[in-house]
């Protein structure tokens, strides 16, 4: 369905994308996961033909995106991570809008348009302008927007920034829904939860570059760890001193040490051994088993909200 | 509040080029107001285009042409009355000064003087100040010797076929003609040297009426296109631009829907300006509706492509507030919306040219002043340059627009 080949984005002296490659099966949810500035944005920017790759290539449905952007632009639908709604226009108006610019209309855009807004839980609000909307609602709008040419391809950016759990629930239940009626999507996200929960496969990109790809599965297997141990302690220790000391990649954000381990209960002693012995009192200990946490620690050194 | 002081400075610096316009905007303002306003009342500095038509050729009308020339209020030239007429029509010069035939034989006879002077409408008020010039410089020209010949006149009325006597009787009444000279004078200006003044149209009612109205309805045009033309940054503020070049809508598409807009929206605005005027100050619209739908088309085409050049220029709504009220008042006040023309110095109206209020107030002086039919190649001509103008800045916006529309996205 997607096959992305090596393909690069420079602004002026920065190089965004380094030259990344994926492929996407029809049907497929693939997670593109990292932190803020990985460049998940230029890689979705890219997808949907924003503007083309500096260098390599990007076939979308057997079409190659730079030959036929329209024609491409055409089976994808794209939920950006800024609440594109107008404001001052109601919810009914806002669909309608950005349905008949795919042109979808007359009443095939009606039909969708009502369809859609009871899928996401709105029709009744649907009168309202977007303005008077709750974040979550809004968030739920700008999904349904980008439904209502029933693209073959949906990219997610970000779609639950700054939104409650309770609509970030309600959020991920209707993109499992597409996945399952047989849509592609594309998500990316910096929460590994997200990914974990909606990929079947997941690109974990930092600083330009996918540096593991695969399966929730295959990336486990990949870290070769198999539990992540989280102590907070009551003050920051010093990242260096930790990893000399425990001879182990260590990752210190504020007062939370993560430390990747093999055999916890083996490890364990020597962490609250270490930490107290250099004035660090512990408050909580934590021990997790193998995430995609642990594969960006194992394979960056550090967590993916540094 | 030392913090938020520090925050709103920081902001302001931020963005230079918005800050830099808003400190040099009133400065750049008040010099154009001064250069404009500031001539008005130096007679040195406005000089009068006024053609001269010289039909009688004689030794004394050819003294008076170069007597005219010489006065410093004018900036003379001279042709026939036909190509007179035609210039004036033409918007070229204000008026014609006509000579006409049997002008020396009159002035010999004391008789009312055939002379005239011809004028555009359009510079009806301009024509009062320059009729006071031109009758003192008419007066210093041939004044004296009509004064003259008028005495001599009454001298041979009074003393005809007298005795020696009487001639003696006729020298105390030379005193009292003297006293005479003062009731010539009145004579003179009244019926002799009286001058003839009309202009080569005749003027509606309510003149005043069409430069209020063309003067402001463009003026808040560019200043409501303009806020439209801040649309597209809004979008790109709240992402929808970004979303609508995610669609397969081009740049091209996004623009030019926005500039349609514009144009509908700015022909509205105009339509009911003038409905308006007409209905409340009478202003006749029905016989010249083609030609007002006309100008009101390619003025809004105009005054669209200037609001979008502005919002393709500008990186921010702060940016663009600054720089379209200085564009914005500069061209009214070089342009005739703010005080008419004609009343700047002569270099300023011809900078005038460069704004689009001054063909578009043109374009109204020429329908509803000057009477000019739609077919009139004066009038057309400002419609074609209102149509550069619209064609120009439009292209110059999405040839911009395309170019950064991935970085304001």
């Amino acid at each position: 369905m997607i096959e992305v080949k090596d393909i690069t984005k420079s602004y002026g002296k920065t190089q965004a994308v380094k030259g990344i490659s994926f492929s996407i099966k029809d049907g497929e949810c693939f997670g593109l996961l990292g932190p803020n500035g990985a460049g998940k944005s230029s890689t979705i920017n890219m997808l949907s033909m924003l503007f083309p790759p500096d260098t390599g290539s990007i076939t979308i449905n057997g079409t190659n995106a730079s030959n036929a952007n329209a024609q491409v632009k055409q089976i994808m639908g794209i939920v950006p991570q800024e609440i594109a709604l107008y404001e001052k226009f109601t919810a009914w108006e806002n669909i309608l809008f950005w349905g008949s610019i795919y042109g979808v209309s007359g009443k095939q855009l009606t039909n969708k348009a009502e369809e859609l807004l009871k899928w996401v839980g709105l029709f009744d609000r649907r009168k309202d302008l977007v303005k008077d909307y709750s974040g979550g609602m809004k968030r739920r709008i700008n999904i349904a927007c980008a439904l209502l040419h029933s693209p073959k391809v949906l990219l997610l950016d970000e779609p639950t920034v700054g939104v409650d759990p309770q609509s970030r629930n309600l959020i991920f239940e209707l993109i499992q829904q597409l996945n399952k009626d047989g849509m592609t999507i594309i998500y990316t996200t910096h929460y590994m939860e997200e990914a974990e929960k909606l990929c079947d496969k997941i690109g974990i990109m930092d600083n330009g570059k996918i540096i593991a790809q695969g399966t929730l599965d295959e990336l486990k297997t990949l870290s070769a760890v198999s539990d992540m141990i989280v102590v907070d302690c009551t003050q920051t220790p010093d990242e260096k001193f930790l990893s000399d000391k425990l001879k182990t990649n260590v990752a210190v954000n504020e007062n939370t040490v993560t430390i990747l381990s093999n055999d916890s209960k083996k490890d364990l002693t020597n962490i609250v051994t270490t930490c107290t012995d250099a004035g660090y009192g512990i408050t909580r200990i934590d021990i997790q088993k193998a995430n995609l946490e642990t594969v960006f620690l194992k394979m960056t050194g550090k967590q993916l909200r540094d | 509040m030392f913090k938020i002081l520090q925050k709103e400075l920081k902001a302001l610096f931020k963005d230079r080029r918005a800050m830099m316009l808003g400190l040099l905007m009133p400065i750049i303002l008040i010099s154009i107001f001064s250069l404009a306003f500031g001539g008005m009342n130096k007679e040195s500095n406005r000089k009068t285009r006024l053609l001269v038509c010289d039909e009688d050729k004689t030794i004394f009308s050819q003294k008076l042409v170069a007597d005219i020339d010489s006065v410093k209020n004018f900036e003379t030239a001279t042709t026939t009355t036909d190509s007179a007429i035609d210039l004036i029509k033409n918007g070229k010069y204000p008026a014609a000064f006509i000579i006409h035939k049997g002008f020396t034989d009159s002035a010999n006879a004391v008789k009312p003087l055939p002379w005239e002077l011809k004028y555009d409408v359009a510079q009806s008020v301009e024509m009062q100040m320059m009729q006071q010039y031109l009758f003192q410089s008419l007066y210093a020209s041939i004044g004296k010797r009509m004064n003259e010949r008028m005495m001599l006149r009454n001298m041979q009325q009074q003393f005809a076929g007298m005795d020696s006597l009487s001639m003696m009787m006729a020298i105390g009444q030379m005193k009292k003609n003297v006293d005479a000279g003062a009731k010539n004078m009145q004579e003179l200006r009244e019926n002799i040297m009286r001058i003839k003044s009309e202009p080569i149209e005749k003027a509606p009612d309510n003149a005043g009426i069409v430069q209020a109205v063309a003067g402001t309805a463009v003026m808040m045009l560019l200043f409501s296109l303009t806020a439209m033309g801040g649309r597209l940054l809004e979008e790109k503020e709240n992402g929808t631009l970004k979303r609508l070049l995610y669609s397969p809508l081009t740049a091209s598409d996004i623009l030019g829907g926005k500039m349609l807009a514009s144009i509908l929206f700015a022909m509205i605005q105009l339509i009911i300006m003038f409905s308006f005027s007409s209905m409340v100050f009478g202003l006749v619209l029905v016989p010249k509706i083609a030609a007002v739908l006309l100008l009101i088309v390619v003025t809004a085409f105009a005054c669209s492509g200037f609001g979008m050049f502005l919002a393709s220029v500008v990186k921010s709504r702060d940016q663009l507030q600054s720089l379209s009220t200085l564009a914005i008042l500069s061209m009214s006040v070089i342009g005739g919306s703010m005080v008419p023309s004609f009343l700047m110095p002569s270099w300023m109206q011809t900078v005038g040219h460069a704004s689009i209020n001054y063909w578009s107030i043109q374009g109204f002086y020429d329908i509803f002043w000057r009477q000019l039919p739609i077919t009139d190649f004066v009038f057309l001509k400002k419609v074609l340059v209102l149509f550069l103008f619209g064609s120009v800045l439009s292209t110059m916006a999405f040839r911009l627009f395309r170019k950064n529309v991935t970085s304001m996205a």
